[in-house]
């Protein structure tokens, strides 16, 4: 058995370069190994043992490569969601530059891959910041001129957090004297730099994971990547920030300082902020990253709260899993679901409205879905008699509300896609793409085949008949207030993707020059002057429209304080 | 002495021999002998790399090559093979052959090729006694025999800035040299012992002597090092060829000033009696100063091999920074680094090269859209500026993670925070030409095209950086495999300076 799983990671990581090789040669047939690339790496997850161990002592410094039930559940995610990405790539992507295109998916495909399954500091981070380098070229793909800038913004914060990233991994491995990474969180716990360390790692991961301030990156670069580079994007690579802190982070044990609570501070700002930011887009894409953010909020104030609460953490830890699994499948459909043209027939156009919403609907956790589930097991983990933590009891109200705002993100991203997309024909890929993620999203949790831990019994899909209530009191409560916004508000404010980076000053192009060289002193007191002007009345007008924001606010606070009374 | 027949300690005369003797008959061959010479070239560098490997082998096994005699009383001339030497010898060895190979098609057409190809050999026999030298005088020769041979080099075009830049060169280079004389007679003054030994050769107590000594000798090497504030030549010595530069840059030039300071550092003072007088941290504060100065006028720089020669006095500094970190990791990082910073910068010349070659361009905003026409050159340029950024799985991320531990352990996280910063300056100036080679579009005529037949360029240009660049990536992917950089590093530290 362990040869052939040492084959199938072998393959899972290798066969994505190996591709690359091919790429020289001519022909147009290279295309088709986007659905098959993931394949070793999802038979892989499928097939593996518990707790699979594999050395390496001749790659980079002495590696390790393995799989538990956490990284199969993340490896299960990436896979399916590349592949079925593949398949939707085959109907969507042009001839020009394709070839490009290819080589950066192959190399971003084996990054985020590789990530999973590695072990030791060395290979993770090896593979991480190819996923993050390479991922560039995704997003910058078109080379419109929102391309370039959402590429400039993506890769000067991801140089930044790679930086904050191996400033907290070298003083773990230093104070754990071990590039294993199981090792390195029982060191970081007790470091004397602990608190130094854990604010490091969760700001260089965090700028992945679309933490609060560092997410601005997140609603440019997804919406301007191709289709299918968005949905990976937005659903599996995401969620590789996220699998590095639970990697890296002392869960399960006692660590100073409180940056538990600050998480789950945090974590509430990107959900509720996020879907703030969110309803006031005009694209559907942009819509839906900022849907990320706030879900990404959710699975932020998870981890918050394993960090607080140690003796909670191992029954955390699956639930985080779980929703990361549910995210990943539901938003990679929806973004899918951006590039397929509603067809003109009417039992078809049904079907096509109805599967458009099905994701969006179990993201805010409608019964017999993913969300659903995954919402219970985070509400049972997170009971508030079991924490300890200072924001424990905010927490119920808290994914109340997020619930509520979820919905209304989907609900504003049907009615843009209502608005905007044209009756038409699709690419037979396309559409099969789609489907697969779709019905991944609804299928994968029947059939899951390990256990998520004691907290779901069998048959955990189905709700009991006391938890039907909170399940839909906030879709009922999205839905009317939805409603009435659809009824008083003519028109939403609008808030420019990247939302607070809109108040960084713009740079006057030059035309020909990029970068000129700046001059000393004179010409530079005047430029910092005209910034600071244009900061400020940009900032004025870009903020007079948040007055229906500030309303959403208060609507959404009355509702939390109600819960929490 | 007892006179030993067996071959071993004529193995390093051997392979200084064989590019003195290339280096003698090619300035005996006429201009027109193109075919002859490149065959004794290539020849040449083929011997000597052989000879290399089976001394490599040798030493790793426990072999010493030794060999001495005595010039002057008192004075010997001595050539011996450690593991130390072995890495800098290595180093030359490998990339002269590709240099050579590289040169040989950059120079197709153009005059004085034979005066050329004579001194470059030349240039790599004094490197590669800076690397075999037993002893500090030893060293100093070969040290002045480089500088003498590297002139011609750096001349070669002839032009107006050629000649000023030669003679910036020059004076800064014998002035650095008669500062290191200064420094070597001292240091014989007072100890009575120029060789080179583990631990070193001074003992007793910290005096002030030692201390100017030690200044004098740092000094002397540092111009070589492009340690600051005594960089001045080495980005006016761009003008120079395409294979000098990447000769001058990755091998020859600097990196005999960075390794003599790590040989007066471990060999000569000890790093624990250095450590202990206070004359290691002032001299890694200048290192990282140099460091961040290096990157930050990198950042200005819109010529591609300015932009390249302030990054190498940036880099270079990691070597001294590395050893001044007095531990074994920071030692480990800063000697991986001499062999690491040599193959991730000769690929960037090769590249600028390539460019300056085959499409006539110069300047880095010219360079839009060069990614499509020249894609092998292009990505060996993209994997070498990554490298040098430190993105793992590369090399320059081994270099940085294993100098950030020694760091750690040393207990100067500052040093820490100036690899960060200098990584974040690294990536500043190096992205946006990788972004402009491959995601902005072509939309005039390239300055001055040759068009080479199939490929990209001349085969004989394009082989070499696309090697190199192979390098880089399987050095730092199998970093932990026997004769690895970074396992050699480790074996160096182990045998020699383990405390």
């Amino acid at each position: 058995m362990t040869p052939t799983l040492q084959f199938l990671a072998i393959a899972a990581v290798g066969l994505p370069l190996a591709w690359l090789l091919t790429l020289p040669l001519a022909g147009r047939w290279q295309r088709f190994g986007l659905p098959l690339l993931p394949l070793p790496a999802l038979l892989l997850a499928l097939v593996s043992e518990a707790d699979w161990q594999w050395s390496l002592p001749w790659l980079l410094m002495d590696s390790l490569w393995l799989l538990d039930d956490l990284r199969r559940t993340f490896l299960t995610l990436t896979a399916l969601l590349w592949s079925a990405a593949g398949v939707f790539a085959l109907g969507y992507l042009e001839s020009r530059n394709l070839r490009r295109f290819l080589v950066f998916w192959c190399l971003t495909l084996c990054g985020n891959l590789g990530l999973v399954i590695a072990g030791d500091v060395a290979s993770f981070y090896s593979f991480f910041a190819l996923m993050t380098f390479a991922s560039y070229g995704l997003v910058e793909h078109d080379g419109t001129g929102e391309a370039l800038r959402a590429g400039r913004v993506y890769m000067a914060m991801a140089v930044v957090g790679e930086m904050l990233l191996l400033a907290g991994l070298m003083l773990a491995a230093e104070e754990a004297d071990s590039l294993l990474l199981t090792e390195l969180a029982d060191a970081v716990a007790e470091a004397p730099r602990a608190e130094l360390i854990i604010g490091l790692l969760i700001t260089g991961f965090g700028v992945k994971a679309g933490l609060p301030l560092l997410h601005f990156w997140l609603p440019l670069a997804h919406p301007v990547a191709p289709t299918p580079a968005s949905a990976v994007l937005s659903g599996a690579m995401i969620k590789a920030g996220l699998l590095g802190w639970l990697l890296t982070l002392p869960l399960g044990q006692a660590s100073p300082g409180y940056w538990g609570d600050l998480m789950v501070g945090a974590g509430a700002v990107a959900s509720l902020g996020g879907a703030l930011a969110g309803v006031c887009q005009r694209q559907a894409k942009a819509v839906l990253a900022y849907s990320s953010i706030s879900q990404m909020g959710l699975m932020l104030l998870l981890v918050g709260a394993a960090l607080a609460t140690p003796e909670r953490a191992l029954l955390i830890l699956p639930v985080i899993a779980l929703y990361a699994l549910h995210h990943g499948l539901a938003k990679g459909a929806l973004f899918l679901s951006t590039a397929v043209r509603p067809p003109g027939g009417n039992p078809a156009r049904w079907a096509y409205w109805l599967l458009l919403a099905l994701p969006g609907f179990s993201l805010a956790g409608l019964p017999w879905t993913s969300g659903a589930l995954a919402k219970l097991a985070m509400k049972e983990a997170l009971a508030k008699d079991q924490l300890t933590m200072a924001t424990a009891t905010w927490l119920s109200p808290l994914m109340t509300a997020g619930a509520v705002a979820t919905l209304l993100l989907v609900l504003r991203f049907l009615w843009l896609q209502y608005r905007q997309a044209e009756p038409g024909a699709n690419s037979r890929w396309r559409t099969a793409g789609w489907l697969l993620t779709v019905a991944g999203s609804a299928l994968v949790f029947w059939w899951l085949p390990w256990q998520v831990g004691e907290l779901v019994e069998q048959p955990y899909w189905l709700p009991k008949a006391y938890q039907y209530a909170s399940l839909l009191t906030p879709i009922g409560l999205a839905l009317v207030a939805g409603l009435l916004t659809a009824l008083l508000v003519r028109r939403a404010p609008a808030v420019p993707p990247g939302d607070l980076l809109a108040l960084w000053p713009g740079r006057p192009q030059v035309p020909g020059r990029l970068s000129t060289m700046p001059a000393w002193p004179a010409a530079n007191t005047q430029r910092w002057a005209g910034r600071f002007s244009s900061l400020t009345t940009g900032a004025e007008n870009r903020l007079r429209s948040g007055g229906l924001l500030a309303l959403a606010v208060l609507a959404l606070l009355f509702i939390l304080i109600n819960q929490a009374g | 002495m007892a006179v030993d027949f067996s071959l071993n300690p004529w193995l390093p005369v051997l392979a200084l021999a064989t590019s003195l003797a290339a280096s003698l008959v090619i300035f005996m061959l006429p201009e027109a002998r193109h075919g002859l010479r490149t065959a004794l070239n290539l020849g040449a560098a083929v011997a000597k790399l052989i000879l290399i490997v089976v001394m490599g082998w040798g030493v790793f096994h426990g072999l010493e090559y030794q060999l001495a005699f005595t010039m002057l009383p008192g004075i010997e001339f001595e050539l011996k093979v450690d593991s130390l030497s072995m890495m800098f010898a290595g180093l030359s060895s490998v990339l002269w052959l590709l240099t050579t190979a590289y040169a040989v098609g950059y120079l197709e057409n153009s005059p004085n090729r034979s005066r050329f190809f004579g001194f470059f050999s030349l240039c790599v026999a004094s490197t590669t006694g800076i690397a075999l030298a037993g002893n500090l005088f030893t060293f100093f020769l070969f040290y002045e025999m480089l500088t003498l041979s590297t002139y011609p080099l750096v001349v070669h075009r002839g032009t107006a800035t050629a000649l000023r830049a030669g003679r910036s060169y020059i004076i800064y280079t014998l002035s650095g040299g008669a500062v290191l004389l200064l420094g070597m007679a001292w240091l014989y003054a007072e100890t009575g012992t120029l060789d080179f030994a583990p631990g070193g050769v001074v003992d007793g107590s910290p005096t002030p002597a030692l201390t100017a000594i030690f200044v004098l000798l740092v000094v002397g090497l540092g111009v070589k090092a492009a340690l600051f504030p005594l960089h001045g030549w080495l980005p006016q010595a761009m003008v120079a060829p395409a294979p000098v530069s990447a000769l001058l840059h990755a091998v020859a030039v600097v990196k005999a000033g960075a390794f003599g300071i790590v040989r007066v550092v471990n060999d000569v003072f000890g790093t624990g009696f250095a450590n202990e007088a206070g004359l290691l941290l002032p001299l890694a504060g200048l290192a990282a100063f140099t460091i961040i100065f290096g990157s930050v006028r990198a950042l200005f720089q819109q010529d591609l091999k300015r932009r390249l020669a302030y990054s190498t006095i940036s880099q270079v500094s990691y070597i001294i920074l590395g050893i001044c970190l007095a531990g074994p990791l920071g030692m480990v990082g800063g000697l991986v680094h001499l062999l690491h910073q040599g193959i991730m910068k000769i690929t960037l010349f090769f590249c600028a090269g390539n460019y300056a070659e085959t499409l006539g361009v110069h300047r880095i905003d010219e360079l839009d859209g060069a990614g499509p026409r020249m894609p092998a050159t292009s990505v060996a340029f993209t994997i070498g500026a990554f490298g040098m950024i430190g993105t793992p799985p590369l090399a320059g991320f081994i270099t940085k993670w294993t100098m950030g531990l020694g760091a750690l352990e040393a207990g100067l996280p500052w040093v820490v925070a100036v690899l960060l910063v200098s990584s974040l300056l690294n990536a500043a100036y190096f992205l946006p030409i990788v972004h402009r080679l491959w995601f902005r579009p072509r939309r005039e005529a390239w300055p001055e095209e040759v068009r080479w037949g199939r490929l990209e360029t001349l085969g004989w240009l394009l082989w070499p950086p696309v090697l190199t660049a192979a390098a880089v990536v399987l050095i730092g992917v199998f970093a932990a495999m026997p004769f690895s950089p970074l396992s050699w590093a480790e074996l160096v530290v182990n045998r020699e300076y383990r405390p």
